[in-house]
């Protein structure tokens, strides 16, 4: 097993390999800090060029591109407050705050960072503990889905800013929203109107686009004559300061480790995880008043966090032959043409076709660290753009992503809609973050709640017989408490009598 | 600088070519072809198994087009409606999902006498499988459990629609049992419940289990083929034991109705000599793909067979599911 572990090293590195992890890694840069473009559809586009390709170099330069995507997604998001990826959603909320405050450079270089540690976190995860972990995959059913799900709505009772109202109405119609298309259990289409372009449902991406950066474009716009913003200088480091690291560590990994979590469990992802990692960010914080208005630890947080779920849904790939998301489906797919049949045999019978691809991943986050410190620089420059041509430049990209997902313009007009709707949002002071949660959510839960309603014969109680989801539901019932008055009142109370003693 | 690019890139282009174009294609010197899933999808595998194949055969580009929604229906219905006639588009059809769309959906307006079939390749086929602590060791133990709890043994399928589905469907309507039928978003999750024990059984595809099989965390009861597989000998078919079902998902390339007779023929004779390459049976065996290649009339009856075997189906069916 040893030695298996060494031959996957010795295949990675070679002259060729190393420049393909650094090219793969650049170009999936690229791919993430575009939005609509995603890395599922750059691993698939890439796929057929490496069918004449060595294993190693092949899977080496898929893992990078992987890797890279998982990062790029939040220059944007930081930059022009347009996610470049869906799990980049979460970094919008404290990334843009900091670059409009002329720190777009902190922000990006505390990204790079924390990507990389989560990145190698969840690369060691995977080379010393997958086959453990792989077990764990396997005890995620329907059941205990459903569960994640109800704990992960409860995240917008804390991110509504301000009023707790105008945070549920986002959320609700989050979900609403999420419900058109095809019932899973009846094939019923609904609220789709004939339309057959609904009857998968709306893409999230296209609502994720619509939602932020539409209105981000129009703002710009309607200000582009006002006072001059603050363009980041140049002299701003991207290289954090290391007290600074130091302080973040703790959150750093905590958000790491969620990461990993949530990309072993398939049917979650990035998008999820980076909500997690921030909420838990929030609530382990001592300050809770700067989130949201620029706290470098709100951009920590998803940015680990959606790193490492590259590593983490490698995990039950690797251990049991299943893919943990569409990007680790297409990496299967690579390992398939190679002669290898997907089952829990990869790391034994396949071991150094395995290895490799798990130590590339590993170099695949050093690259992204030397790449990200270059690319990035070039991207803080986007700063100094005024704002008129950014706003141009914003709108044009939006129209492409949303086309490039289904190759269709229904998708445009679709986005185009969203974007209105976003901008009535931005004017009327609701947050789009809830929504987003409610779309991201809203289908797993419905899945999950139907698919254990069908197991436990529509008995409510099949959702006690699982430890794993009595857990969670019961974290869910804690949080949802934590926001109401009872809870500060007991906290009052609790700490009155603490104080008489 | 520029023009060194584009002699290199026609250079490139003319090589790649001069070692093919044996036969030309009549009608076009691009194929499109439309895809109706994401690239990286199971079409999308079989476009890239198939196509490096003909591209030589036929002498032509081919332009895979991915239109992703509705199950397939949209590219579907946009190469039935509103694509040239000519034998330049052409799709990959999957079976059964290009007639359950539009019989189990009103808005979906496509049918396959608007196709001209041009050939099936792959079928996956259907196969039962349960995890590998399971009670029922062989397909009458697992039969004898549903006769004792009707309704209550729980099978996954790939979802409402889906092979999968209409063959637990087709089981149900043989022997009289009745299951509680679980639909997942695809086999790969229908196949991950099976794993953990959260279903009793998964009503699956070979290609998408065989792996877990060959390493015991899956059982496989019985397939759903006219005879053994010859890659599990031991797993019966259901025909074996009188139960009438013959099942699996299958791919192939469909024109619009109406192309010229002669670029039909070309294609289907494209079609017809990979049957004989031993390189593409070699290729395809590497990419664990099931060839099953029936050609022009053949693939034609194999639709018409489908389309009425699961208009009975879901006219039978339709109230219970859509209660």
């Amino acid at each position: 097993m040893d030695n298996l572990v060494l031959v996957g090293l010795t295949n990675v590195i070679t002259f060729t390999n190393i420049s393909l992890i650094l090219g793969g890694t650049l170009l999936g840069l690229f791919v993430g800090a575009m939005p609509g473009l995603s890395a599922t559809m750059a691993l698939a586009l890439l796929l057929p060029l490496t069918f004449g390709m060595d294993p190693a170099t092949g899977l080496s330069m898929l893992a990078a591109l992987y890797v890279g995507a998982s990062y790029g997604g939040s220059i944007a998001a930081i930059l022009l407050r347009t996610p470049g990826t869906p799990s980049a959603a979460a970094t919008v909320l404290d990334g843009f705050p900091l670059s409009q405050q002329g720190q777009a450079g902190r922000a990006l270089g505390v990204s790079l960072f924390s990507s990389f540690i989560g990145g190698l976190m969840s690369g060691i995860a995977l080379l010393t503990a997958a086959p453990l972990l792989g077990v764990l995959v396997l005890k995620f059913g329907p059941i205990e889905l459903f569960a994640i799900a109800v704990l992960g709505i409860t995240i917008i009772g804390s991110l509504s800013q301000g009023s707790v109202v105008s945070g549920l109405l986002s959320g609700t119609l989050g979900l609403l929203v999420s419900t058109v298309g095809m019932d899973l259990i009846t094939g019923t289409p609904r609220m789709t109107f004939g339309i057959i372009n609904l009857f998968s449902g709306i893409e999230f991406t296209v609502a994720l686009i619509g939602l932020f950066s539409i209105p981000q474009a129009l703002i710009l716009i309607e200000n582009a004559h006002g006072p001059q913003k603050v363009a980041s200088k140049i002299t701003d480091r991207l290289v954090p300061p290391f007290a600074e690291i130091r302080r973040l560590l703790p959150n750093i990994f905590r958000s790491g480790g969620i990461g990993i979590i949530t990309g072993l469990i398939p049917g979650t992802g990035g998008d999820t995880a980076s909500w997690f990692a921030y909420n838990e960010a929030k609530r382990f914080a001592k300050d809770k008043s700067r989130f949201g208005k620029g706290d470098i630890a709100g951009v920590a947080a998803p940015e680990s966090a959606n790193n490492a779920v590259v590593g983490g849904a490698l995990i039950p790939t690797i251990a049991l032959g299943i893919p943990g998301s569409s990007s680790t489906a297409i990496l299967l797919g690579a390992l398939m043409v190679q002669g290898i049949l997907p089952g829990p045999n990869l790391l034994t019978d396949y071991g150094d076709v395995t290895y490799t691809l798990i130590w590339a991943v590993i170099f695949a986050n050093v690259g992204l660290l030397l790449v990200g410190l270059l690319f990035t620089r070039l991207c803080v420059s986007v700063t100094r753009v005024p704002d008129s041509f950014v706003a141009c430049s914003i709108i044009t990209l939006c129209v492409i992503g949303a086309f490039a997902i289904n190759n269709s313009l229904f998708e445009v007009g679709l986005m185009l809609g969203f974007g209105l709707f976003g901008y009535w949002m931005n004017k009327a002071g609701v947050s789009p973050a809830p929504m987003v949660i409610g779309l991201i959510l809203g289908p797993v839960m419905e899945t999950s709640f139907q698919q254990s309603m069908l197991i436990g014969q529509n008995n409510l109680s099949i959702f006690l017989t699982s430890p794993i989801a009595v857990v969670l539901l019961c974290i869910a019932v804690f949080s949802v408490l934590q926001a109401t008055p009872f809870f500060r009142w007991l906290r009052v109370a609790l700490r009155a009598r603490t104080q008489a003693e | 600088m520029k023009m060194r690019g584009a002699y290199a890139a026609t250079l490139l282009s003319t090589l790649m070519l001069s070692g093919a174009a044996q036969a030309e294609y009549s009608a076009a010197d691009e194929i499109k072809v439309l895809q109706g899933f994401k690239a990286g999808g199971g079409s999308d595998a079989l476009a890239q198994l198939t196509q490096p194949f003909l591209r030589e055969s036929l002498g032509v580009e081919f332009i895979n087009e991915y239109l992703p929604g509705a199950t397939g229906a949209i590219a579907w219905t946009r190469l039935t409606k509103q694509s040239p006639v000519d034998g330049s588009v052409v799709s990959i059809t999957n079976t059964p999902m290009l007639m359950t769309n539009y019989i189990m959906n009103d808005s979906i307006h496509y049918s396959i006498d608007e196709l001209t079939p041009i050939a099936n390749v792959v079928t996956d086929p259907g196969i039962i499988v349960v995890p590998k602590d399971s009670p029922y060791k062989t397909v009458e133990d697992f039969f004898a459990a549903a006769k004792e709890r009707p309704g209550e043994i729980t099978v996954g399928n790939s979802g409402v629609g889906g092979d999968d589905f209409f063959s637990t469907i087709m089981i149900e309507k043989a022997t009289g049992l009745s299951f509680q039928k679980v639909p997942f978003q695809g086999d790969g999750p229908s196949a991950t419940a099976a794993l953990g024990g959260k279903i009793d059984a998964s009503f699956n595809n070979l290609g998408n289990v065989y792996g877990h099989i060959k390493s015991g965390s899956l059982r496989p009861l019985a397939v759903f083929t006219r005879e053994r597989l010859d890659i599990l000998p031991d797993v019966p078919t259901v025909m074996e034991k009188d139960i009438d079902v013959v099942a699996g998902s299958s791919r192939g390339y469909s024109a619009p109705a109406g192309i010229p007779d002669e670029a039909r023929k070309e294609l289907i004779a494209a079609f017809e000599a990979l049957k004989e390459n031993e390189d593409f049976k070699k290729t395809a065996q590497e990419r664990a793909m099931n060839l099953d290649i029936q050609t022009g009339d053949d693939y034609g009856q194999m639709m018409q067979e489908m389309e009425g075997q699961f208009e009975d189906i879901w006219a039978d069916v339709k109230d219970e599911v859509n209660q």
